[in-house]
């Protein structure tokens, strides 16, 4: 063989392997699972899909938002993207269905997508004035979830944004109908505390006076009392409900008596009261005209504050609260109105000024049109301020909001002053608590 | 080497003829969501089809879909109430009174083709709200939908009118865009503020920028903008309108305008603007500054 003979065949034989090697196909089935990805994710949403339409009874639904609270729905979902829902945040949602849109999609695993504005939206919402969350965003839930699991009762769920959980628990026709019949209606109605006329809302439970504050958009209560010692004593807790009742997040400590809760008897729309039973033992929450310790210094720090602190002045976007109705005057009616304002010492040394402002012509400033020069409040020992007349400067109106608004401020009673935070007060007024506002600077 | 070239020759052909039959790639699985998303229709979406994808090709999406949307920014889709409310208003003070002065082919092949709606603001870090965003000529993003009232609406007090004005503003400076990048501005507009433009514009207020004479502080940031500023303030607030922005400039700039090379630098702005609407797009723009002007009067004055 001569060496030329060689190398040829050597090359034959390296280039019959490349054949094979690059001609070779791999055909085995490397799959774990029987069907392709897209035939089980379909099946998984159409199995989703199924169970969430097919609980005629719809499902009893509890979410945790990231800021803590905790939520109760009920969801019923059709076959035609549809959903009917009740949820515990208000009156109107425990007690009214709405109706808005849903579908499931695939995004990197099956997601349930509540995909138009529904009750479930108002606690993701990033407005902190729909829920009383920070602005940007509001009570950190969520409207898109993932399915984490499907069982035959109930199905679990996770936020795709905040990671809020969801729990879908198939119900009863009781459930359904505990939201239809008004029962959680009925345990909302605990918010008809603050229709309450009066400021104070009071209760006795164990021989004494608790002062209670309810925001219901943060969903917090603050008991306010007066201790054996003759100092005023505060409690906060948030508080959720059930389907009897309100629930503390944190037990409140009454003079020895644990509370957990309030079960809600009901709303007594006739005389504003509301019956509750506390562990067990019946207890009302009723009006009251006066604090149960006046703060006899607050008249003067709030006149004094605005003074010091560049001579400003106090504002009311809402004016005055009369007799259970916001903005009882309707001052918010009047044409381009902003706010109402109150001036300590707006003419140094001789008054102050009461006044509604007005948005400009152009709508990029603010202007007064009239205004009411209230002389220095009296400031008396018993913790009040008595504002009196001294002039006008323009022609303040005889009737309307304006008018009702200083008639208000000129009652002979006079106000007491509640601080409710760095920079905020409530004046309430000494006459019979039924009228307030609010002031912040 | 000619039994070498013949040999590869061959096993070519042998790799070739070895090689297996691959599947056909048009047999594909039935792949979830191909085509886009899906459910059944309602009258709300056949009311968008019948008043704005038939007659002008444009489709307003209204369900949630995070990907037309900042994925940083925690927002909620809007109460289908809102929908025609919103697009109605859209299609009374943007649509119609370009369709009447520039005839609805000009109309059709011009205008963004796609509005996203969403039911909050978009908040910022600072504390601020965006009222509206637009991307690349195509598509509008509306905000606040579920705080939209008009004078029709029951409740509606002169503090509401800030959110439709927002969203008239917005339209009508993308859509001022959309013209400008179509039919390039005249060249004298660029000269008119030469120097003056800066990216400072953020920390400036409207006063402050129409001191050296730009309508809007945003204004300031380019040509491009300041040009579709003008043309939509313009629209949005009506002649007189303008005429008091521009009347109520007094004083001297901290840059050193006079109030009154700021008015003059406005009025010539402004009568290029009108130019370019006669030269380029056959628009008279004073009428189709007061069809406007009147369809917003009615909506929120």
């Amino acid at each position: 063989m001569n060496p030329k003979d060689f190398y040829g065949r050597l090359i034959s034989v390296f280039l019959l392997i490349s054949v094979f090697i690059f001609s070779s196909c791999k055909k085995e089935n490397t799959r774990v699972f029987d069907q392709t990805p897209d035939e089980r994710i379909n099946g998984a949403l159409t199995a989703y899909g199924s169970a969430l339409t097919g609980s005629p009874a719809g499902w009893n639904a509890t979410i945790r938002t990231g800021t803590g609270g905790i939520y109760h729905f009920h969801f019923r979902f059709n076959e035609s993207n549809r959903v009917f829902m009740f949820a515990d945040i208000n009156l109107q949602t425990a007690s009214t269905a709405k109706e808005s849109s849903y579908r499931l999609k695939d995004l990197q695993t099956p997601a349930l997508i509540f995909d138009t504005y529904s009750y479930l939206h108002m606690l993701a919402d990033p407005d902190g004035s729909v829920n009383g969350g920070t602005n940007g965003q509001g009570l950190v839930s969520d409207f898109e979830f993932a399915f984490d699991s499907l069982a035959t009762d109930s199905i679990l769920l996770t936020g795709r944004v905040n990671g809020t959980k969801l729990t879908l628990i198939k119900a009863t026709q009781q459930d359904f109908d505990a939201w239809q019949n008004g029962a959680w209606a009925n345990v909302v109605a605990f918010e008809n505390i603050n229709k309450i006329q009066n400021y104070f809302k009071r209760v006795n439970i164990g021989g004494v006076n608790y002062d209670l504050k309810v925001d219901p958009v943060a969903r917090t209560i603050t008991f306010t009392w007066v201790d054996g010692s003759g100092n005023v004593q505060q409690f906060i807790t948030a508080y959720n409900y059930s389907s009897t009742g309100v629930m503390f997040v944190t037990p409140f400590d009454a003079g020895g008596q644990t509370i957990n809760g309030f079960e809600i008897v009901n709303w007594n729309a006739g005389n504003f009261t509301l019956n509750i039973k506390v562990n067990g033992t019946p207890a009302t929450i009723a009006g009251a005209t006066q604090p149960l310790k006046v703060d006899v210094t607050a008249p003067q720090r709030w006149w004094q504050y605005a003074i010091n602190n560049g001579g400003l002045y106090w504002i009311s976007a809402n004016g005055f609260h009369v007799n259970g109705v916001e903005d009882g005057f309707g001052i918010r009616t009047l044409p381009n109105y902003y706010y109402l304002i109150y001036w300590p010492d707006y003419n140094p040394g001789n008054n102050d000024l009461f006044a509604p402002v007005f948005l400009n012509a152009a709508g990029n400033g603010l202007e007064l049109l009239y205004g009411a020069a209230p002389d220095k409040p009296q400031f008396t020992g018993d913790g009040r301020a008595i504002f009196t007349l001294l002039g006008t400067y323009g022609t303040y109106p005889s009737v309307g909001p304006a008018a009702l608004s200083l008639t208000q401020l000129l009652i002979p009673q006079g106000y007491y002053f509640i601080q409710t935070g760095p920079t905020t007060y409530d004046m309430v007024s000494a006459s019979d608590a039924k009228a307030w506002i609010s002031w912040q600077f | 080497m000619r039994f070498i070239k013949s040999s590869l020759l061959f096993l070519f052909g042998l790799t070739l003829l070895v090689s297996c039959k691959k599947e056909d790639p048009l047999n594909v699985d039935d792949i979830s969501g191909l085509g886009g998303d899906t459910w059944i229709k309602t009258p709300l979406d056949q009311w968008l089809y019948d008043s704005l994808v038939v007659p002008y090709n444009i489709a307003t999406k209204y369900k949630w879909d995070q990907f037309e949307l900042e994925l940083n920014k925690d927002l909620v889709p809007p109460d289908e109430s809102k929908v025609i409310p919103v697009m109605g208003t859209v299609d009374r003070v943007w649509i119609t009174p370009y369709v009447l002065q520039g005839g609805v082919e000009f109309f059709k092949k011009y205008c963004p083709k796609l509005f996203v709606l969403v039911g909050s603001a978009s908040f910022n870090l600072d504390g601020s709200i965006t009222l509206g965003t637009a991307e690349g000529g195509r598509k509008i993003v509306l905000y606040e939908l579920n705080d939209f009232r008009n004078k029709t609406m029951p409740g509606y007090v002169p503090a509401d009118s800030a959110i439709p004005k927002q969203m008239f503003h917005v339209i009508h400076h993308e859509f001022g865009h959309i013209l400008d990048q179509n039919i390039r501005r005249p060249v004298e507009f660029d000269a008119i503020c030469k120097g003056l433009y800066t990216a400072d514009w953020i920390n400036t207020t409207d006063y402050a920028a129409r001191q050296d004479g730009f309508v809007t502080a945003y204004a300031e940031s380019s040509p491009f903008e300041d040009f579709v500023e003008m043309i939509s303030i313009m629209l949005i607030e009506g002649r007189s309108g303008f005429d008091n922005i521009v009347n109520s400039i007094s004083g001297t700039s901290i840059r050193g305008t006079t109030a009154d090379q700021a008015k003059a630098r406005l009025r010539q702005k402004e009568s290029l603007v009108v130019d370019y609407y006669k030269t380029a797009w056959g628009i008279d723009f004073y009428t189709l500054q007061t069809r406007v002007r009147t369809a917003i009067v009615n909506e929120i004055y």
